[in-house]
């Protein structure tokens, strides 16, 4: 007797591009996290407000924040984006038998 | 294997479909409740309570103060927070080692929550055989009704969640009448729905999916595994070979195992595993298959544990070393980072100064012979108390300071910007040299602070 009706078909086992939107979202968004958390421990983002030409949207703490939060997602999802394109597009490894242990020794 | 095909062919089991974890009771559940009640209980309470004018627990981000019942840290205190991180790590380590993936399994906000929104969903659709049967259903009133009721609590707690959330980075109070009022700042409602839609789609869809796909710990965990982790198991010594039997034939005659093949573990595993073919990285650990499987053999009659907490060792027939050098040296570490921040916290300095040199002039020659610099002292008074302070200076002979009063009054967690001006005599420099600017509160000696700064002088 199967255990579940087989007519359902909610897949549980994501698709590849569910998956890659995962790993290449979830881990630059913790990175950006503790990125944010470092980078306004040490700058408080008003006093960028005192350049010469501030941006309008650092005048308050707050959009600061945010805008260095996004910002800091966006460049290491870029970066997990180009780890994961370089990861998927490499030639798969040969296979273990056709590897010598040390290849120096194995040279004729 | 004489086992029954279809438990050896994962293809038929939850795996690749929707997984509907079956309801389950048993000590390990009750455990887990008991986890989800506490600690969702203290992330919606703790920004509701208040520490005499302010709320108790307040990262205050627009101040740049983060307020922790008596304590209020400072940007200037941020290495206290990666100590907590460095902390937090090594208990992880230390639990990971121990008993595996015990946080997964009871603590991780994607457990919790997920717990939180399987509960509503089976108050709103029924055990999981009604779940199925819904789903299967032809689009009715009742389906409607029901779907619908579900989604609109999930949605209602989601937004919970998120309001709650913000109501830690500003007063939860204020944003609580703003919200009545509609009258939220872009980034309040921002993440208030930034974090609470996280909340839907984490806990009301992507469940398991997130520990199987998207964490990192999931994957590195079983480096810290050894013989001597507690992991949960099947005794498939005990167990095998597995079949069904008739309630009261001996099945020791019949070369039939302890496991009667109900195949309860795996109906009611969140991530749809089957924990008898072994561990699996998916498993997170919940122990819900412990509970059913105690169940099943209270039914019939055997004893509880042909799926337990168990270690390797232990089921190998040796011996159980909850104590051993990994443990002990986790613990240890702990305890030295623990004590260490517990008095480096106790004794911080609670006053500091900032020294900033007036923009506008170098140097300015008086009248009476003095060269003349200025500065912006900034003081800082991080204590819970107001505090008077004296600013005095050194570095140049002969060096006068000269400000506004005999002190200067810093209230409790404030800043005062003071203009400072430092005199020397005409003759004591040509050039620069550096100079300390020190504050002393006028209460309590030896709350201190010094700041070092340039004076420049004419070059003649």
């Amino acid at each position: 007797m199967p255990l579940l009706d087989d007519e359902y078909t909610g897949t549980v086992r994501w698709p590849r591009l569910r998956q890659d939107v995962a790993i290449v979202t979830w881990p630059s968004f913790l990175v950006a996290s503790v990125a944010t958390m470092i980078c306004f421990a040490f700058i408080d983002p008003v006093l960028v407000g005192n350049d010469d030409y501030p941006p309008p949207a650092f005048a308050t703490r707050m959009s600061g924040y945010a805008i260095g939060f996004f910002f800091f997602w966006l460049i290491s999802a870029l970066s997990s984006l180009l780890t994961l394109y370089l990861a998927r597009t490499a030639h798969p490894e040969p296979p273990e038998t056709d590897k010598p242990d040390d290849w120096t020794r194995s040279a004729p | 294997m004489t086992a029954p095909d279809a438990t050896q062919d994962g293809g038929l089991y939850a795996a690749r479909q929707k997984i509907y974890p079956r309801e389950i009771s048993g000590r390990f559940q009750r455990l887990r409740v008991i986890a989800v009640w506490v600690l969702l209980g203290i992330y919606y309470v703790l920004p509701w309570i208040r520490w005499g004018e302010r709320q108790a627990v307040l990262f205050d981000l627009p101040a740049r103060k983060f307020h922790v019942f008596a304590l209020t840290l400072w940007p200037q205190d941020f290495y206290f927070l990666t100590w907590l991180l460095v902390i937090a790590a090594l208990l992880l380590f230390f639990f990971t080692a121990l008993a595996g993936r015990l946080f997964c399994g009871y603590a991780c906000p994607q457990t919790v929550w997920t717990e939180a929104f399987l509960w509503m969903e089976r108050l709103f659709e029924g055990s999981r055989s009604q779940q199925m049967k819904l789903a299967r259903a032809p689009w009715s009133m009742e389906k409607l009704l029901r779907k619908g009721g579900k989604q609109f609590a999930w949605i209602a707690f989601a937004l919970w969640t998120g309001f709650t959330f913000v109501g830690y980075f500003t007063p939860i109070a204020e944003l609580a009448s703003k919200i009545a009022g509609f009258s939220t700042g872009p980034w309040e409602t921002f993440w208030v729905l930034f974090y609470g839609g996280a909340t839907y789609v984490n806990a009301g869809f992507m469940r398991e999916q997130v520990c199987k796909y998207m964490c990192p710990y999931a994957r590195f965990q079983s480096a810290m595994f050894d013989h001597d982790t507690l992991i949960i198991t099947y005794d498939d010594r005990r167990g095998e070979p597995r079949g069904a039997r008739k309630k009261g034939t001996d099945h020791k005659a019949k070369g039939l195992g302890d496991c009667v093949d109900c195949t309860m573990c795996v109906q009611v595993c969140p991530t749809g595993i089957d924990i008898r073919q072994g561990l699996q990285y998916e498993c997170i650990a919940c122990a819900a298959c412990i509970d059913a499987c105690d169940e099943v053999m209270d039914k019939v009659g055997y004893p509880r544990g042909l799926i337990r907490y168990d270690t390797q060792s232990g089921l190998e027939g040796q011996r159980k070393r909850v104590l051993r050098p990994r443990t002990l040296v986790y613990a240890t570490l702990l305890a030295v980072l623990v004590a260490g921040f517990a008095v480096t916290l106790s004794g911080r300095n609670v006053v500091g100064i900032d020294v900033i040199r007036d923009r506008n002039a170098l140097f300015r020659e008086r009248p009476d012979e003095t060269i003349e610099n200025v500065y912006n002292v900034k003081i800082l008074n991080k204590d819970g108390h107001a505090h008077e302070f004296r600013v005095t200076g050194s570095g140049i002979p002969g060096l006068v300071v000269d400000y506004a009063g005999p002190t200067v009054w810093v209230g409790p967690g404030a800043v005062q910007s003071v203009p400072v001006r430092v005199r020397i005599p005409e003759d004591a420099l040509e050039g620069g040299a550096d100079i300390e600017l020190a504050i002393e509160a006028t209460d309590a000696p030896e709350l201190t602070a010094t700041g070092q700064a340039r004076f420049i002088a004419p070059t003649d």
